[in-house]
Parts: structure tokens; sequence; C-alpha cells
């Protein structure tokens, strides 16, 4: 039975069993529908819910003004708070004006039709750098500036002036949706004294915490629970208008409530990812060794602070990149404006850091009249200097970049490529094509403050064995890959430990699932907690058994004497001695995993399609749990890696207003006609960081793919200055480019 | 994203159906396009005929040089080459596959996208190059109207409200006929950007008749009158063809903005795409 | 309206109004929830379902317009014992799945197709994947149960149920 499955989550989750969110039946439950703005930016004159509240099926209507008290978002500032409701001024498109609950989403629905509002709009700015200018302020009286930091220390003029080339160059990272396929989803269910949250989450101890405040009821009285859930990449990890909204109104009407979000306002609402304007500048000298890098950032935050607003930091602190560049300097401004607010999608801030420096390095290389590779090369970081403090404040753990440049270039056959692109470049009827590179180094496992997560191991009396920690999985296997760690730790058949995660119920605290943690932290943890599993029991056996602990030993998931031979079983020592359970804070520090990106493509100049002929991706995640998990999560992430760099992107109206009105028919998630031959290659080097060894692995497609397909368009059309491709390179904006 | 409420009625004769909508009923056939309009509050039908139990009106008929599609008949059909007779059940399937993917093709039928009238459509294109004639009928009896005369604008057509589609002639095309459909689009589920389909007669080396359909070029579907008149007469060639899409781009076309294409970037791709297509149409 | 689903074999019937779609009736009002809906607008594919044989969207579908007509889930794609259909066995050695939530729509789609032609070339098993969204697997993986369940299905070792 057991074999026929290769994941512990297949089963269900192949026979319909699985359990989302919007799957569980709760008797009496009501379904939430939000009346949303639809107009960016605006006066709020009036709500009516009259009419809704006379809807057959609505159990109720309610504006800001209906439910005083309602708490606001937790993590802004007093000046410039963000209502669950809105109470007077729109600051997004589809921003919350009125909540409808009907005994299901048609009735809901119904209602929300009938509720009368007024807006008198006013002028919109959703781009960082128009939004900078203060002409459109969205807090009156206050700048849309939240936020200013920097990374690396001001360069001197003079580097400037005295190096050989200098490259400059304007690059914007457009806004993305993350798009899981399931939108997110809260289910609240009152009762008694308790409160039990549904939700597909990323990080259900700090939802529940958050909630708790909100609500202001004691922690314990909260349970957060997730269930199966369909995707999140970013996008689950926070607390949400809606969710306050739907909590509140679970526990003043005393019924179960539920907000299912569909997929046309999650193309609306949804936090969105990147949406950075950049300006750099990189100084080499005639050997094409970096002198000097300078990255400046304004960061759309959203309509209002939030615990995001600083997010763009990490492109400031990741600015310096796998190079030895001695003098690194990034700044950043965070930005209001009238969108949905911007928070961490997969790659969360490296992609932004690795991007500009990457297409730069490429111009840089067209300057020098150098192979990209070569100029490369001769400033990555050697492995005999990590561990490596880079200019921007970061100390990466370990390294072997050339390695994996020069893997990615013999899988690719990049000599090969260069060869046939002289061929296609002498022959007049053929479609030119491009090889582009991309080395990237990213942060892994969090930052000061969510570097550690709860973990916990506890041997049962019928011999099996409970793994649990605090992180929540969204589709990475983590039912299969911590018990299959827990039990070669423990010397034990995989089947007999089972994890459970993403309950609040279970563990005193936890962090939870982003900025590819689970495995560095969780992992390692429960590595350590495994461990320490065993010292205890040696030392209960030793206790039983009158000898020093010496001379007890652990194998195959038993306890012995060192010498003789009666060994005891787990679960003969828990009948003998006593519950076993090991919970631990488990601690550990970043690391960085890094690797190269090599991309192949053929441009059509005449229509400015462009082809991917090839994706390469060599990527160094340490050791890794299960290989072809890290593989399936490489490979997915690539894919989206590929959406940033040719299809996905939110266009405005001049009313401020996505032109997303055709759902995923306009916003292009890549389908599999998009999906080129795609050879990913591993190289090791294990975190010294962790005993255990691993290093986050599933963000870096999202990190590498994009700024390597945007190398190799400029690279097919040999454009000097490839300003003018601005992703997503959709044909439109290749034909301008080549033309 | 829930449709609002409305009554349903599934006629089984086509008097029913046309009694259905002259009480205001709006049609459902395969639903692909209905549907969605309803999940996005676009459409709001108090009733709904469902004429998928009306017998007959899936008869797909090819007799005296006319091809009969019934209002029932679902785009799948048109994937094997040998569904219509000769170079137009070619065309048809080479453009049929250009329309969304399998399940959506499965149920969504040819007459509903005459009737949804999307400026994207392919089958809309095809209907006016091709001379195409639309049937409609309601209780005041039946007419007939020319595709190049129905097409009004987005999702406009000449059909009034409780007229049904209940069929789309086209006239078949000439065996010696060279055919071809392009289309560009930005991914496999988009629509089209622009698409070209083309129907070329070459006699004794030099082009005969010319027809030339465009999606997504304007408001609405638009037979390429220009582009064709320069072909008539000319010998199949590059030049001619490069000059026939530019008159497309430039004299027939009146590309509508949209992101990721502005105005500038369509006319470039329409002259590209037409001068493509014919080429495939008429191997030089 | 008062309407039977005929389900996997099993009959439902169900007291619903006209604008119900199909996806909704067989989740809430069935209780089959491996039905997914992932965007109500024909795109993803998630709610894909057979019915009366054929692949279609179940969010484009009214529940009335499926009177009497059977209908397939991925609750009815085993076997009568519980024996996993190969696309279940292929889905899981090729990975074909991470977060699961669009996987009961590819292997409907794919299971419709298999009982149409069980010699699926790799043409048509591109066409199939390339009907429907996945944001986790990237799709190779996808394609490759795909093909490897059909090549099961044609060797016969897997037991052959057909869907419908
Ligand atoms: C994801 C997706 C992608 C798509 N991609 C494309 C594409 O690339 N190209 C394309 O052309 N289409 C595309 N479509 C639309 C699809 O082709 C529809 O099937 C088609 O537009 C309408 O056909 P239908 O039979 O489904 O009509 P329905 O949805 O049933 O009806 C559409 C409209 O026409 C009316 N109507 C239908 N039949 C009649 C009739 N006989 N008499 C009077 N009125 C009638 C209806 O009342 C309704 O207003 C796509 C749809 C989806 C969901
Ligand atoms: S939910 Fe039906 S296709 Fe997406
Ligand atoms: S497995 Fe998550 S969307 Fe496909």
């Amino acid at each position: 039975m057991v074999d026929r499955w290769l994941r512990r989550e297949d089963e269900r989750l192949l026979t319909g069993a699985g359990r989302f969110v919007a799957d569980l039946r709760v008797d009496g439950r009501l379904d939430a529908v939000f009346v949303r703005s639809e107009v960016a930016h605006g006066v709020l004159r009036e709500v009516d819910c009259s009419a809704a509240r006379e809807t057959p099926g609505v159990a109720g209507a309610w504006s800001a003004a209906d439910l005083p008290g309602l708490p606001p978002m937790p993590g802004g500032e007093p000046a410039r708070e963000w209502p669950a409701l809105v109470e007077d001024r729109v600051r997004y498109p589809g921003e919350a004006l009125a909540v409808v609950l009907g005994d299901d989403r048609y009735h809901a629905e119904d209602g929300a039709a009938r509720v009368r509002t007024r807006i008198d709009p006013l002028p919109a700015v959703v781009t960082a750098r128009d939004a900078a200018a203060d002409s459109v302020a969205l807090f009156d009286g206050l700048s849309n500036v939240a936020l200013r930091g920097e990374a690396g220390s001001p360069i001197a003029g003079e580097v400037w002036e005295r190096a050989a080339v200098v490259v400059e160059s304007r690059y914007r990272q457009q806004l993305l949706m993350p798009s899981p396929m399931e939108c997110r989803t809260i289910l609240c269910v009152p009762e008694g004294d308790r409160l039990t949250v549904w939700s597909g989450h990323q990080a259900p101890h700090r939802l529940r915490s958050e909630l708790a405040a909100l609500l202001d009821r004691p922690e314990e009285s909260v349970r957060v629970v997730v269930p199966d859930t369909g995707g999140a990449f970013g996008s689950k990890s926070a607390v949400f208008p809606e969710f306050i909204v739907v909590a509140w109104l679970a526990v003043r009407l005393g019924r179960p409530v539920r907000w299912v979000e569909d997929r046309r306002e999650s193309l609306l609402v949804a936090t969105r990812g990147r949406g950075q304007d950049q300006h750099v500048r990189l100084a080499a000298d005639a050997d094409g060794r970096l002198l000097a890098y300078e990255l400046t950032v304004e960061a759309d935050v959203g309509a209002y602070p939030h615990l995001g607003v600083a997010f763009p930091m990490q492109t400031a602190w990741m600015a310096t990149g796998p190079y030895t560049t001695p003098l690194v300097h990034a700044t950043v401004r965070s930005v209001l404006t009238n969108t949905m607010i911007t928070y961490p999608y997969r790659g969360a801030g490296r992609p932004e850091a690795t991007s500009p420096l990457e297409r730069t390095m490429d111009v840089l290389a067209r300057r020098l009249d150098l192979d990209p590779a070569e100029l490369r090369r001769r400033n990555l970081i050697p492995p005999e200097l990590f561990p490596y403090r880079t200019p921007t404040g970061r100390t990466y753990d370990s390294g072997d970049h050339p390695a994996a440049l020069d893997l990615a270039l013999r899988t690719l056959g990049y000599d090969g490529w260069r060869a046939e692109q002289a061929r296609r470049r002498a022959d007049p009827a053929a479609l030119p094509v491009g090889i582009g590179l991309s080395c990237y180094v990213e942060r892994s496992g969090g930052e000061r403050g969510s570097l550690h997560d709860y973990v916990g191991v506890e041997a049962g009396e019928d011999g099996t064995v409970v793994a649990r920690c605090g992180a929540a999985s969204s589709g990475q296997s983590h039912s299969t890959v911590f018990p299959a760690l827990v039990a070669e730790t423990l010397g034990v058949e995989p089947a007999r430990v089972r994890l459970i995660e993403g309950d609040t119920d279970e563990l005193p605290g936890g962090v939870g699932s982003f900025g590819s943690r689970s495995a560095q932290i969780d992992g390692a943890g429960l590595q350590h907690a495994a461990g320490l599993l065993i010292e205890e029991a040696r030392e209960r056996a030793a206790r039983m058994w009158d000898l020093p602990v010496e001379e007890t030993a652990w194998s195959e998931g038993a306890v012995h004497p060192v010498r003789g031979t009666a060994a005891m079983g787990l679960s003969e020592l828990v009948k003998r001695t006593g519950p076993l359970r090991i919970d631990e804070r488990y601690e550990a520090d970043m690391a960085f995993p890094f690797g190269t990106h090599a991309a192949v493509v053929e441009v059509d100049p005449d229509l400015g399609t462009v082809r991917v002929l090839r994706l390469v991706a060599v990527d160094d995640c340490g050791r890794a749990l299960d290989p072809a998990v890290v593989r399936g999560q490489a490979f997915g992430s690539i894919v989206q890696g590929l959406g940033q760099a040719l299809y996905e992107g939110v266009p405005f109206g001049d009313d401020g207003v996505p032109l997303l009105a055709n759902g995923l028919l306009d916003y292009l998630l890549p389908t599999y006609a998009e999906i080129p031959p795609i050879d990913l290659r591993e190289t090791r080097t294990p975190t010294p960081r962790t005993p255990l060894g691993a290093k986050g692995a599933g963000e870096s497609g999202c990190i590498g793919t994009p700024p390597a397909i945007v190398n190799a368009v400029a690279d097919a059309l040999r454009l000097d200055h490839p300003e003018r491709l601005q992703m997503p390179l959709t044909p439109d904006v290749v034909w301008r480019a080549a033309a | 994203m829930k449709p609002s409420a409305f009554d349903y009625v599934a006629p089984r004769t086509v008097a029913d159906a046309v009694d259905a909508l002259a009480a205001g009923a709006q049609v459902l056939a395969g639903g692909q396009s209905l549907l969605l309009d309803m999940h996005l509050q676009r459409a709001h039908p108090a009733l709904v005929a469902d004429i998928n139990h009306v017998p007959g009106l899936d008869e797909l008929t090819a007799s005296d040089g006319t091809l009969t599609v019934g209002a029932l008949v679902r785009h799948q059909t048109f994937e094997s080459p040998g569904a219509v007779p000769g170079p137009l059940g070619d065309l048809f399937a080479r453009a049929v596959v250009t329309i969304a993917h399998p399940p959506i093709r499965a149920r969504g039928t040819m007459a509903g996208s005459l009737a949804w009238a999307h400026p994207a459509s392919e089958w809309c294109a095809l209907a006016v190059a091709l001379d195409a004639v639309v049937e409609l009928r309601s209780t005041r009896g039946t007419r007939e109207i020319p595709a190049g005369e129905y097409f009004l604008g987005p999702f406009q057509t000449a059909r009034e409200p409780d007229e049904l589609l209940t069929a789309v002639r086209y006239p078949l095309l000439a065996p010696d006929t060279g055919v071809a459909f392009t289309e560009h689009r930005r991914t496999g589920f988009s629509f089209a950007q622009v698409a070209v389909g083309a129907a070329l007669t070459v006699r004794d080396g030099v082009i005969t008749e010319a027809r030339i359909g465009l999606a997504n070029c304007a408001d609405r579907p638009l037979r390429a009158h220009a582009a064709e008149r320069t072909l008539i007469g000319a010998e199949p060639s590059s030049p001619a063809f490069t000059m026939a899409g530019e008159a497309a781009s430039t004299e027939d076309a009146a590309p509508v903005p949209e992101p990721y294409a502005d105005v500038d970037y369509r006319r470039h791709v329409i002259a590209v795409l037409v001068a493509r297509t014919l080429r495939e149409a008429a191997p030089v | 309206m008062k309407i039977t689903l005929t389900v996997n074999d099993a009959a439902y019937p169900l007291d619903v109004e006209p604008r119900r779609v199909l996806a909704d009736a067989l989740r809430d009002d069935c209780g089959l929830t491996g039905t997914h809906l992932g965007c109500e607008q024909g795109v993803c594919g998630a709610c894909t379902v057979l019915v009366d044989g054929e692949a279609v969207r179940s969010c484009l579908m009214l529940a009335v317009q499926c009177d009497g007509v059977p209908i397939r889930t991925v609750e009815g794609l085993a076997g009568p014992g519980g024996e996993p259909h190969p696309l279940q066995r292929a889905f899981s050695a090729e990975r074909g799945l991470q977060c699961g939530f669009c996987t009961p729509g590819f292997l409907m789609l794919a299971a419709g197709a298999l009982d149409h032609d069980p010699r699926l070339g790799d043409e048509e098993v591109a066409d199939l994947v390339r009907s429907n969204l996945c944001r986790c697997t990237g799709y190779e993986p996808i394609r490759r149960a795909i093909t490897r369940a059909a090549r099961d299905h044609q060797n016969g070792q897997e037991g052959r149920h057909r869907s419908v």
C-alpha cells in the first residue's frame, strides 16, 4: 500500500479526498462577499446596505459605519491607518466598501449587487516613480514616501570618474500576481470561548496572534488550522482586511463565517509581488574587474504602510550579488501608490536584486567586448573567500560559484550555441538566437527574528513517532519529507513517523513557511529534536538498567547496552518510562543558496515573438532533503520566472484600475504550450550553519530565470543598451526594441 | 462570480425556442461565453432558453455547393478536416485549433461564436471573408443576412434579441483554392491579438480570387477588401503579398488599442501576418 | 428545479436554482469536493469533469443541464474496489502534483481522453496538458504522468476500468 504513492499527500489529493478550506462542511455557515470599489482613489460619500439586507438568503450587510470598533489592519502607522472596510477614502481598486453575508455565495452576491455606493474619484498614481513626486497624496498632508533605507556606503564620485567603463541603466520589475490556483480562504468557527480559524495559510501561528490581538482576546482562545492549501508563493502569509471582517463577524454573530476569494477579486486585491523602479550604475576596469555598483530602488508598496514596507531592503542587502565588487551601495525608497499592497512573492526581493545586476553585467560585457561568461568568471567570489562579508552587510555562508557557472555552460553546450548563433547571423533567412546567463545568490531561512521555529518529536506507546513543526505546507510535500528525515535520524521505518503541522494547538509557537525556510530551519530542527529524543531515551534506559549513559547506544530505533544485545524499542521504553516528547525552539542562521541559469531564445523580430528554446538551471541548495521534491520546486519556480520574463504583468488604465477585467484571459500564466525543454543540475555545498546542511530551495527559478531570458533576447537582437526591453517581454516590447 | 437568478426552459422544437425568445429568453448554446458573461456580471438574463435539446440543430450538411452549419454544431466537429468537404474543411480545421482548448471546443458552437461576436473570434472573421449567410428565425419569420452586414461592433450584431440564429451557410470553396490561417497571440490561452484567414485561387499563374478575413483588427471582424483588390490579377509573389499586407493594415484595418498591443504595433502585425498567411495559402 | 444528478453511478436527487453551476452542485449539494474551482471562467480547468464521457468545464455548465446525464468526477476515478486508476498511480509516480489543487481537473481531462482513445500520442498528450493550468509543477511532470498512464493503460496490466 505504502509504495503505491510516492508521497503521503498523494492518495487523498488524487482521489478527491483532499480537504481545502472551501471543502469543509460546517452547519450554519455563512458566506462573505465584499462590495468593492471600482475606482482606484476617491472619497467615499455613501454606502447604503439597506436593499441588500432585504435580499432573500442574506443574513446581513455592513459598511464600516455599521461596524464601529472593527479593528484596522495591524502593523501600520496611526496617521496612515488601513481600515478593514473603507471609512472615508478609497486608496486602491477593489478595496472593500461593505460586506454581505449570505447562506451561500449566490445569495451573498445577490445582496452585494444591491449595495449602493457613491465615490467621488481622485487622480490615481500607480507607479512608485510617479507617486514619489507627491503630486497626488494618498494621505492628505503626508508624503507618499513610507520608508527610506540603504545598504552599504555611498560611493565617491571619483570612483566613477576613474573607472574605464561605467554602465548606467534603468529597469522596471513589474508587478506580478502570485496566482496560486487556490485563492485565499478563511473559515472562522466560534464555539463557546474558542474561535477556530481554518485558512489556507503559510504562517498559522502568526495569524493566530494577530487575530487574537485584533479581536482583543487571549491567544489560547484562537486556534488556527491549515488544511490542504492550493499553493501560496508568498501570497498567503499575512492577515488581510477581509480576514479581520470575517473573524469579527463570526465572533459577533456567533456563527461560522467564511470567505473564499474568487479569481476576479484575487486579481484585484490579492497581494502583488515585485513592483520596483530601479536605476543602476556599474563601474569596471579595462579588464572587466568590477569596481563599484550602485542600485537605487523606488519600491511600490501599495496603498498603506504595512508589515511589508521594509521588504525592499531585501533587494538592497542582496545588491552585491555573487561578485567581489568592493564598493556597493543600494538605496531604497518605499512609496505608497494606489494599488493593493506589494508583499513577498516567490523570491521576494532577490529577483529584484539579481535582475538589474545580471542585466547590467551583460551590457558591460558587450561594452568591453568580453564574453559574458568570462566577465562573470573574473568576478565571481572564489570558494576560498567564504564566509564572505559583502559591502551590503550580508555574510554568505558558503559557495562555489565558478563551479555552478561552468556546469551550466557545459550542460547548455554553450560553445555549440555560440556557433549556432554565428551560423544564423550569417544567414539572412534564419531567425536570430540569443544566449543569456544569470548568476545569482539568494538568502534563505529568514531574517533576524524569524530564523527559528518550534519543532517537536514524540514517541508513542504503539511504536509510532509524531513529528511536529511550525511550518505549513502549500504543496511542498512536508508530510513526506519531514517524517523521512526524522525516521532516518531515529533509524526507524519512515511509515512509523507522521507529521503534524499547521495547527496552533499542537505547538506553543511557530513561524511558518516562507522565504525558503522550512527545510533549512524546520528540517534541521526536526533532525536536532530527533537527536535529543535519542539522548533522552538513552538516559532513561541508563537509569533503568543502572548503567552510565555512555554504556548505552542507539541504533535502528532502539536503545541497547553497549555490551550485550538486549535492545529496547521506543514503544517498550515509553510503556516503561512514560511519555517521551521533545519540544524545541530551534534557531539557525540564514544561508545563501546560489547558482547559474542560462537561456537560449529564438526571436522573430518581425512580430517580436520570443521562443525559448532551452533553459538550464544549476542550483546549489546544500543538502537536498528529498532531491526529487527539490527538483519539482525548482521546475515550478522556473516556469514562474518564465512568466515574469515574458507574459505576466498588471497593466493599468489611466484611472489607475488594472486592466484585468477578463481575469486569467488577461493575466496570462504560462501554459504547457510555453514550456521549453528545461535541464536541472545541482552542485552541493552544504551550509556549515546547521548540521543538516540544507539551504532553502524553491525560489531560485523566479530569481535566475527572468534575467537569463531577457539577456538572451538582448543577445539575439544584438542590443547595445537594451533599456527598452522591460519585462514582461511581450511581442510589442520586443518588436519596438528590435526596430 | 456567480450568475444572478434566472428562469430556465429547455425547448424541444425550434418553434418553442423561438417562442421563448419572444418572451425575452436568452439562448444557451455551448454556454462557454454566456456562463462566462454571467460569472462576470456582464449578462443578467431573466430567462434562459437551453437549445441543446432541439433536434436537428446539430446538423452539418454540404449540398449544392453550400455548407450549412446548424446552431448546435460544436467547434470540435471541425477538427477533423474531413468533416467539411474540400479546402473549406481544411481552412476550418486550421482555424479551429486556435480557438480555446479541447474541453471548451467540446461544448462551444460555431453559431454561438457568431451570436456572441467577439472582435477576436476566428469564426466571425472567416464568416465575413467567405461570404457566409446567417439564418435568423423569430416568431415574425425567417430572414437571412450576409455576414458582411451582420457584425456591427464588439458583441453587437444585426440579430434582434428575439431571433434565434438557426444556421450559418457558407459557399464551399473550389477544389483548387489554397487556404491558410495564422494567429498571433501571447500564450496558448489568450485570445488572438491578430488572426488572419485566407483563401486564394490561382489560375494560369495569376490570382483570380482572394478572400482575406481579419480577426481583432477592428471593433468587428473584417474582410480585407482593399488587400484583396491588390491581389486580383497579380502573380502570387512575396512582393505582391507584402503589398497586400500593407493594404490590409493601412486601408482595411481599424485597430483598437489594447494592453500590449497599441495601434502601431497592431498595424504592423496585421501587415506581417497577412503577407505570411497569403504566402502559406499559395506557396510561391 | 428538481433534478437528479447521476455522479459516479450514484443518484443525487436535488432541488436547485437554475443558475447553479454544475461545479457548485457537485461540491456543495452532492458533497463531492474533489472538483475544484480555480477561476470560474473556463480557463484553469481545475473544475474539469466528464459529462456523458466528455471532459468539460463544470464551471461553465448549469446543473440543470445535466439532469439524468452520467457524470464522472475524480471521486469515481478509482476502480470499484478502490484500485487506483492508472492515471492516479502515474501522477504520484511522476510527481505530477504538488499542492494538488489543479490535479482533479488534469486527471479527469486525461481520463476522458484515454477512454476515447487509449493510444494517446505525444501530440494528443501535449494538447491535453495545454488545456489546463498548474502553478506548481511546471507541467512537465504532468505530461510524463499522462504519457505513462497511457502506456500502462495500453499494456493493460493495470486493470481496465473505463471512466464512463
Ligand atoms: C477559456 C476560453 C477561451 C476561449 N477562447 C476563444 C478563442 O480563442 N476564440 C474564440 O472565438 N472564442 C473563444 N472562446 C469562446 C468560445 O469559443 C465560445 O464557445 C463561443 O464564443 C460561444 O459559443 P457557445 O456555443 O458556447 O455560446 P453561448 O455561450 O451559449 O452563447 C454566447 C452568446 O451567444 C448567444 N447565442 C448562442 N447561440 C445562439 C443562437 N443560436 N441564437 C441566438 N443567440 C445565441 C447567447 O445567448 C450568448 O449571448 C473561449 C471561451 C473560453 C471560456
Ligand atoms: S474553475 Fe472552471 S475552468 Fe477554472
Ligand atoms: S499542483 Fe498546485 S496547481 Fe498544480
